[in-house]
């Protein structure tokens, strides 16, 4: 399935997120919550705009020389003393860390929260290794591996969509015996987790930014979970997309602020470390470091419309703005990566035959380009994705085209644009429905249409699926007519 | 079946990746020295910058207090008593504390207080006792260590894990307090990481990690429900002596 997280069509998935109210209104709430906490963040912190303009000339200047930054981490990791590997796809990352655990004869691994090993479908691979087991450390993680793998909704808080009563029951199986308040199921999975972190023998974790010049790990979270799984296991191995390098500790300090102030609304989060293979004289962290690079796609975005997408730190603000990820939630999308950031990525990783209505989840109103802290056009690379699917590859296999054609040609004719003027209320008005009460006053004076028989072409049924067309008027009340004749009885009037 | 683990390392593996990379993105490699990154501002130094020990020390405390630490502001003379009361009050029955020299203690008064605690056990941060360290740690109520620097705009405190005084000492144990020197309170974290980055590079420090402490470990992940202490200590206290 690679980055997918489910095999329904869009719609369904959309009805689906509909009907469930409680993800919908946790949506909302976390919507909110975040706008406040984000904003303040920012203002506290003094020209925005600014920090802005730097995070995204860091990021842009390292895009731009990806592989001189990536040869210099690569030196300093083997300096260290670490190992690298560069996998050009996903099946090569999992391969190399598979074969990795076998050779470490790992028993108990631990991960913390990383998209990317998501992306490769690490667990489900080393779960193949006979007597292996393993546990996702981060809290919301492992609520969902306790839920049988289920899917995350969100990219910074995965459980959005389940409630503490779903969660009770996911812990009651391995032993839970409290009620449904968070601080009591919390301090559970502390004890649980404590004890199989004092046995793991192979960390993995995730990467927010690479250390070019002194081949350092920076890894951000609150739980802490991180940095336990960095200095308990004899063996880490740190799994990386290859754009996510900065030159050195001062600009991963500096995107370290913004993310962390996008992501969460906090000035730093409790945990941000920058860490490597333990130095001989130092009592914990790993004794073999490994790093694994992985391109698993990415390399299609350079030099195109699409390379500042490379820019994106996953802070997840992006989905905390939009309208349609309010609605539909992380599940409505279909993609380990949701939202705006996932509508532009998901196509590009996961292909637009997989994930071509994802660039139509989206109303073009902007608030994710506002919000993005390194300055990405998410809004126009949507639009982009629109134009490719549409134009270049010729995706849409509806009667779409040549209705718009028909359209064009209708709307440039002026004899056939009265003849429709003239018939559109007679054509549409056995579809419309009488107005109700709670309706806005005087918007539907001839009636609304919200269901068109199954016939009807999919652009009309587009429109009507998801709002109210209203009747249009009789030709003789119509604006044109009645204007023409309202501009006749001025002139009169004048003479 | 390809063996991926010969590829680690491997500048083969290395330059067919490099070089797919390059050519896809149609630019050559090697151009980094002529185009050095040239920040559009100073945002990160000058942020916060200009203020005095005591404004720092007044912005410290609220952040601190913010992020859910308990602040303290003592005299070097009567730090002893301030440690005393926190294992009281927390009922610390095993402590853990770093195994830094007599010079370091008694740079902070604190050569008699070590003598006179009456804890046991009491476990030091020993390099030479490798990874049982790890274990003292997860055994140990709480944690009294020293903290390089406390950042006055964020409430963080930053630590290099030093072979005294290794990474889970600061995890592990349930409850953890950190003393910091009032002298080195920052404005933020560009100026503790550039005294971390330039140590580094000369050479004057030597290790594996660095911790950016912001407060006690804590979660939104059930119902957005702010939870304080998951993986790391359930409470954490810092200590700032004035007249250091």
């Amino acid at each position: 399935m690679g980055i997918a997280t489910s095999d329904k069509p869009f719609l369904d998935r959309v009805k689906e997120a509909e009907a469930d109210k409680f993800m919908r209104a946790s949506v909302a709430k976390a919507q909110d919550a975040q706008f406040t906490k984000r904003t303040e963040a920012r203002r506290q912190l003094g020209n925005w705009e600014g920090w802005r303009d730097l995070s995204a000339q860091i990021r842009q200047h390292v895009i731009k020389h990806l592989p001189d930054y990536l040869e210099e981490f690569s030196e300093n990791v083997q300096k260290n003393g670490g190992h690298i590997f560069f996998a050009k796809d996903g099946d090569e990352a999992s391969a190399f860390i598979k074969q990795l655990a076998i050779k470490k004869k790992a028993k108990n691994v631990v991960k913390s929260k990383s998209m990317v090993t998501t992306e490769i479908g690490l667990d489900k691979e080393l779960l193949t290794i006979p007597g292996l087991s393993l546990m996702e450390t981060d809290l919301a993680e492992f609520i969902l591996q306790e839920d049988d793998w289920d899917e995350p909704t969100h990219i910074v808080f995965p459980t959005l969509h389940k409630n503490r009563n779903q969660i009770q029951k996911v812990f009651e199986k391995i032993g839970y015996k409290g009620d449904n308040v968070p601080e009591h199921m919390a301090k559970f999975v502390r004890h649980y987790l404590r004890n199989y972190f004092m046995k793991t023998d192979f960390g993995i974790t995730g990467c927010n930014f690479a250390i070019a010049n002194n081949g350092m790990i920076n890894l951000v979270t609150n739980e802490g979970n991180a940095d336990i799984t960095m200095a308990i296991p004899k063996t880490q191995v740190v799994v990386m997309g290859m754009e996510r390098i900065v030159p050195s500790l001062k600009e991963a300090e500096t995107l370290d602020n913004v993310l962390c102030r996008s992501a969460v609304g906090q000035k730093l989060t409790s945990y941000c470390s920058f860490s490597k293979g333990k130095e001989a004289d130092e009592a914990d962290g790993p004794d073999d470091f490994y790093v694994v690079v992985v391109d698993n796609g990415r390399w299609q975005m350079l030099n195109t419309d699409f390379e500042p997408m490379l820019q994106c730190i996953r802070c997840g603000s992006c989905l905390n703005v939009c309208p349609v990820y309010r609605q539909v939630g992380g599940k409505g999308y279909g993609s380990i990566y949701p939202g705006p950031m996932g509508a532009v990525l998901s196509p590009i990783l996961g292909g637009y035959k997989e994930f071509q209505d994802l660039p139509y989840a989206c109303s073009l109103c902007d608030a994710c380009t506002e919000t993005c802290p390194v300055k990405i056009p998410l809004q126009q690379l949507i639009r982009k994705h629109r134009y490719v699917e549409m134009d270049k590859l010729h995706l849409d296999h509806s009667m779409t085209n040549t209705m718009l054609k028909a359209v064009g040609k209708g709307t440039a004719s002026p004899l056939l644009f009265n003849d429709a003027m003239r018939f559109a209320h007679v054509a549409l008005e056995p579809f419309g429905k009488k107005t109700t009460p709670e309706d806005i006053k005087n918007l539907y004076p001839e009636g609304k249409i919200n269901h068109l028989p199954a016939v009807a072409p999919k652009l009309a049924h587009g429109w009507v699926d998801v709002r109210d067309l209203a009747v249009p008027p009789k030709y003789h009340q119509n604006f044109r007519h009645w204007y023409h004749h309202y501009a006749e009885e001025e002139e009169h009037n004048n003479d | 079946m390809t063996d991926y683990l010969k590829e680690a390392n491997n500048p083969q593996n290395q330059e067919d990746f490099l070089n797919r990379i390059a050519a896809a993105a149609d630019r050559p490699r090697h151009t980094l020295k002529d185009d050095p990154l040239v920040p559009v501002n100073d945002l990160p130094e000058t942020t916060l910058a200009g203020k005095t020990q005591d404004e720092l020390l007044t912005i410290a405390k609220k952040n601190s207090e913010n992020v859910h630490v308990n602040f303290q502001v003592v005299k070097a003379a009567d730090l002893g008593i301030t440690l005393n009361n926190f294992i009281a009050e927390k009922e610390v029955k095993s402590l853990m504390l770093p195994s830094f020299d007599e010079q370091k203690w008694n740079d902070y008064s604190l050569g008699k207080w070590q003598e006179s605690l009456q804890l046991d056990p009491i476990y030091y941060w020993e390099p030479s006792q490798g990874r049982q360290n790890i274990v003292n740690a997860n055994a140990s109520d709480a944690a009294i260590g020293f903290a390089d620097f406390l950042l006055a705009e964020s409430g963080t405190i930053t630590i290099a894990t030093y072979p005294q005084q290794g990474r889970m000492f600061h995890f592990l144990p349930t409850h953890y307090l950190a003393i910091i020197p009032k002298s080195k309170i920052l404005p933020r974290s560009r100026q503790a990481m550039d005294y971390y980055q330039k140590a580094i590079q000369e050479g004057s420090l030597k290790t594996s990690n660095i911790n950016f402490i912001t407060g006690p470990s804590n979660s939104g992940d059930i119902e957005m429900v702010l939870i304080v202490g998951v993986h790391g200590p359930l409470d954490m206290e810092y200590v700032v002596v004035e007249d250091m």
